[in-house]
């Protein structure tokens, strides 16, 4: 088990540049998510830490060792791809026992190790069959006890529940989770699902054109988000933007599209009467009101989306579609006149001309 | 063994190997081009552009170019319109999966024939005397028809078997590709109510636009290799008349008088335009197709 | 009433068209068990003895028979160093050159756009120089020109074809470029690589021009085959549809093999 160490990461197809001057540094036992859009570098930077792709320039440490220039299969690293990328032409056991098989391990060292892996994740009824006759989950299941059975020091997962449908997502999510609690070896997983990295990461890498636009827990992501962008990207329903400006006054307000809003004075310390800012209100921080509540909002019931023990309620706000999420939501319908507020620790402000966040704390 | 290493080792011996092969071949016919050199002796000098020129002033040679050009356009069209004709009509009217297998195996057999095989294949069926095509002539009150030793047919009957053989097989092709074909627009066009001679004109050929390309390209450097089909059929004859330009070049360079450095000029010109012509149209087929 | 004619239609011009595509071969082969005046006669005869003769006097000519032997020592080998040469080259310009591979691949194209003729003539007089005219190993060498640019062609797409990430899957457990090659490319792209050989030994099996003018006494079958019209002093049709089946029956063995790879070839997308 080992801490992985990139510094100053460029790739570049040509004279076109993926990455830029990428710092990342994963401790030891952690589960760490890259998320971001297709086309934001995360599994290039994946396929890098691998071998799999040659870095333009900068170093990559495992384990306190350099493998830049090392070939995959040096690095102590397992993989597990998308498409499962089993040999075909090989039995799941061939398939599971390949890596140790090639180094020389002998069958007394072989067997144990195998039917610890086929055990751990429910293969045993399937060693002896090809891979073509597994499901999809089976099949992943197998990739995995591949990667597995080497003990690597860094397991690295590109999109592996991508191809598989929502149910069997979430319960292979939960295995794989269920699995590094009790391995504890280094992991990094790429996805380009904002719930799957919530639910399952220590750690989120929120990647965009190449860069890091934030690293932290799923908590500090989804309650601080450092940019309009990830606040944006994070968190369904998505939140609500609206441009306001700071208005004079005794306590910290914003005022704009029709709303008045109080925000939290100890987050903001910098505002200042007249400055322009974009605010950001999730929707699950919103719920209904009486009116006259603080940071009451009113408006017309536009659509109600049931999602079973919620619901998301779409409504119109001088003008602007502002949605908020309650369970109270069967009780509405178009046309209703409704209020709901959010707290003021709940509102973020970003600067509506770099994205940024201007939380101070 | 680093990636380098590999990749020297498994492409060196067979680009090399080929390289040479044609480096050779290409050297040796421009070599001989420009010499005199003959089959019965090994002795030659130097004569320059002697052999071109005397090309130019080869009434044969001019019949051979213009023979080979109709080879060509008739077989690729012919091929080509007979393979796009049957595959609409077995897919439309053959829907089992089995039947149309069968069909399929039926239509790949005649390309597999050796040309030879397939040459005397059809100079039997076309023989005026014993041929069964003279026979179902002769019940309808033709014939006998002289197919092989008629000028003004020759080509024709030998191009006909060229299109049996391949016409056939690009059906198959043909049909195998239809079936991929995403089925939605096919509906769309249904729903529009298409006839079904307008869904395969306006819709599905279109759509296979980019391999019909590709097939009559293929056709067309295949159409280069008459040679062994219309040497056993015809021999080039009757007369000059089904002689195409790698016959000639045959019929100098090594059947009559093995005029060596004559026939490499031809072959020469033979290769230069067909280089530069393939060359073209493949680069301007991709571009077009893609 | 209207559907019943057409469909009966329908079935009589298939039927018509599968006796197109084959009864042509099925005339010669009934030809070959003929004797002479069954075939010689004004009506085309359905109904006749059979007889071996044809296939007895082709299997006691000697020509005939070298013509076999040779055809299959030198159809065999060049397929064979063909294959050997040629797949993994095609691995390597299919997964390991970016820039100049596609140069290549038009290259090896290239060389089947080449008319035999212009390859047969200068090497006749190369050949007879060097001494190895109308010998084996100079047809099998004029030979590894088509089953080497064959094979490269036919098989960069099957091993394009092969999963990426399986490739990468066996670097990651440590597989360098000729383990990846030889434990997992290759058996996994087996079939179409099949199908690919069986489809240069029909070529190769196929061709008269290069024979012809590069061998006289060590002919292949097709050469042989076609000079068999002045056998003797009446054109012994019998003789030459047996003949014509002998040359015909091993392509015609691949032809569920050429089928399969047909199917792969089209699915995956033409090229």
């Amino acid at each position: 088990m080992a801490n992985i160490t990139c510094t100053d990461i460029v790739k570049a197809y040509g004279a076109h540049p993926v990455i830029e001057g990428l710092q990342l540094d994963i401790p030891d036992h952690e589960f760490v998510v890259f998320l971001g859009p297709s086309g934001c570098g995360k599994s290039t930077m994946l396929r890098m830490i691998a071998g799999l792709e040659e870095v333009t320039g900068g170093r990559i440490a495992i384990g306190g060792t350099d493998v830049t220039d090392l070939p995959p299969g040096e690095r102590g690293v397992a993989m597990v791809f998308q498409s499962y990328a089993l040999y075909p032409h090989m039995s799941v056991r061939d398939n599971i026992t390949f890596g140790l098989r090639r180094q020389g391990a002998s069958r007394a060292e072989i067997e144990p190790r195998l039917t610890q892996v086929a055990e751990l994740l429910g293969l045993e009824k399937f060693l002896d069959r090809r891979p073509r006759n597994l499901s999809g989950g089976q099949q992943q299941r197998v990739a995995m006890a591949r990667a597995m059975i080497k003990t690597p020091q860094v397991f690295l997962f590109d999109e592996p529940l991508s191809n598989l449908d929502a149910k069997l997502r979430e319960k292979l999510r939960t295995e794989i989770r269920k699995i590094h609690m009790q391995l504890k070896t280094t992991t990094i997983f790429v996805t380009h699902d904002q719930l799957e990295a919530m639910t399952i990461a220590d750690r989120i890498v929120l990647m965009r054109d190449g860069k890091i636009e934030q690293m932290g827990s799923p908590d500090e992501i989804f309650e601080r988000p450092a940019s309009r962008f990830v606040a944006d990207f994070i968190g369904t329903p998505a939140m609500n933007f609206v441009h306001a400006e700071i208005v004079a006054g005794d306590r910290l307000t914003a005022h704009g599209g029709g709303m008045t809003l109080h925000l939290s004075p100890q987050a903001f310390t910098t505002l200042k009467p007249g400055q322009r800012v974009e605010l950001g209100l999730r929707p699950a921080r919103m719920d209904l009101c009486e009116p006259g509540a603080e940071n009451a909002l009113s408006g017309k019931v536009v659509l109600v989306e049931n999602m079973g023990a919620e619901g998301q309620v779409i409504t119109e706000v001088a003008g602007q579609e502002i949605s908020f999420v309650t369970q109270a939501f069967r009780s509405l319908s178009p046309g209703d006149s409704v209020c709901f507020a959010i707290s003021p620790d709940h509102i973020h402000a970003f600067d509506p001309e770099t994205g940024d966040s201007l939380r101070q704390e | 063994m680093t990636r380098k290493r590999f990749v020297t080792l498994t492409l060196v011996p067979a680009i090399g190997l080929l390289a040479t092969l044609a480096l050779v071949s290409i050297a040796g016919a421009v070599w001989f081009a420009v010499m005199n050199r003959t089959l019965r002796s090994p002795d030659y000098d130097f004569v320059g552009a002697y052999n071109f020129l005397r090309l130019l002033r080869d009434r044969r040679f001019f019949n051979a170019l213009e023979i080979s050009a109709v080879w060509e356009a008739v077989t690729v069209i012919g091929t080509l319109a007979l393979a796009v004709v049957l595959a609409v009509l077995i897919f439309e009217t053959v829907k089992k999966p089995l039947t149309r297998n069968l069909i399929c195996f039926a239509f790949l057999v005649p390309v597999l024939l050796p040309r030879v095989a397939a040459a005397f294949i059809w100079r039997f069926l076309y023989s005026p005397s014993l041929g069964v095509i003279n026979y179902l002539c002769g019940l309808v009150g033709i014939g006998p028809v002289e197919f092989l030793a008629d000028p003004s047919l020759a080509l024709i009957s030998v191009a006909v078997v060229d299109i049996w053989q391949w016409g056939l097989f690009f059906t198959v092709i043909l049909l195998k590709l239809m079936e991929t074909l995403p089925r939605d627009p096919i509906e769309a066009a249904m729903l529009d109510n298409a006839r079904t001679w307008e869904i395969h004109a306006y819709v599905t050929l279109p759509m296979l636009k980019g391999p019909l390309i590709s097939l009559a390209l293929v056709k067309a450097v295949e159409s280069l290799r008459s040679f062994d089909l219309i040497f056993v059929m015809t021999g080039g004859g009757p007369g000059t008349a089904t002689e195409t330009l790698d016959l000639y070049a045959y019929q100098m360079g090594i059947n009559m008088g093995g005029r060596i450095s004559y026939a490499s000029a031809m072959s020469l010109l033979l290769l230069v335009v067909t280089t530069v012509a393939f060359t073209i149209i493949w680069k301007a087929g991709k571009k077009w197709a893609s | 009433m209207g559907k019943l004619i057409s469909a009966t239609l329908t079935r009589a011009v298939l039927a018509l068209l599968i006796v197109l595509a084959l009864g042509p071969i099925l005339w010669t082969v009934l030809g070959a068990f003929k004797e002479l005046r069954d075939i010689v006669t004004p009506v085309p005869k359905l109904v006749f003895t059979p007889t071996l003769d044809n296939f007895a006097t082709i299997l006691r000519n000697p020509t005939i028979r070298d013509g076999l032997l040779h055809s299959v020592i030198v159809v065999s080998a060049a397929v064979l160093i063909g294959a050997v040469l040629g797949i993994p080259a095609a691995h390597t310009l299919a997964r390991h050159a970016r820039k100049w591979g596609d140069d290549v691949q038009f290259f090896v194209l290239s060389l089947r756009f080449m008319p035999p003729v212009a390859i047969a003539i200068p090497f006749i007089v190369i050949y007879l120089d060097l001494g190895i005219y109308d010998t084996l190993f100079g047809l099998v060498l004029v030979y590894l020109i088509v089953t080497v640019s064959t094979v490269i062609w036919l098989a960069v797409p099957a091993f394009e074809r092969v999963p990426r990430d399986i490739e990468e899957a066996a670097a990651m457990e440590g597989c360098g470029p000729a383990e990846i090659f030889w434990r997992f490319s290759l058996p996994v792209a087996a079939p179409s690589l099949f199908g690919a050989l069986v489809f240069t030994f029909v070529l190769v099996w196929n061709e008269l021009l290069l024979a012809l003018t590069l061998a006289a006494q060590n002919a292949t079958l097709p050469v042989v085959a076609a000079s068999i019209t002045s056998l003797g002093k009446e054109v012994p049709w019998g003789v030459i549809n047996a003949a014509t089946v002998l040359l015909v029956l091993p392509p015609l063995v691949f032809i569920g093999l050429l089928m399969g790879l047909l199917n792969t070839m089209v699915r995956s997308g033409p090229k």
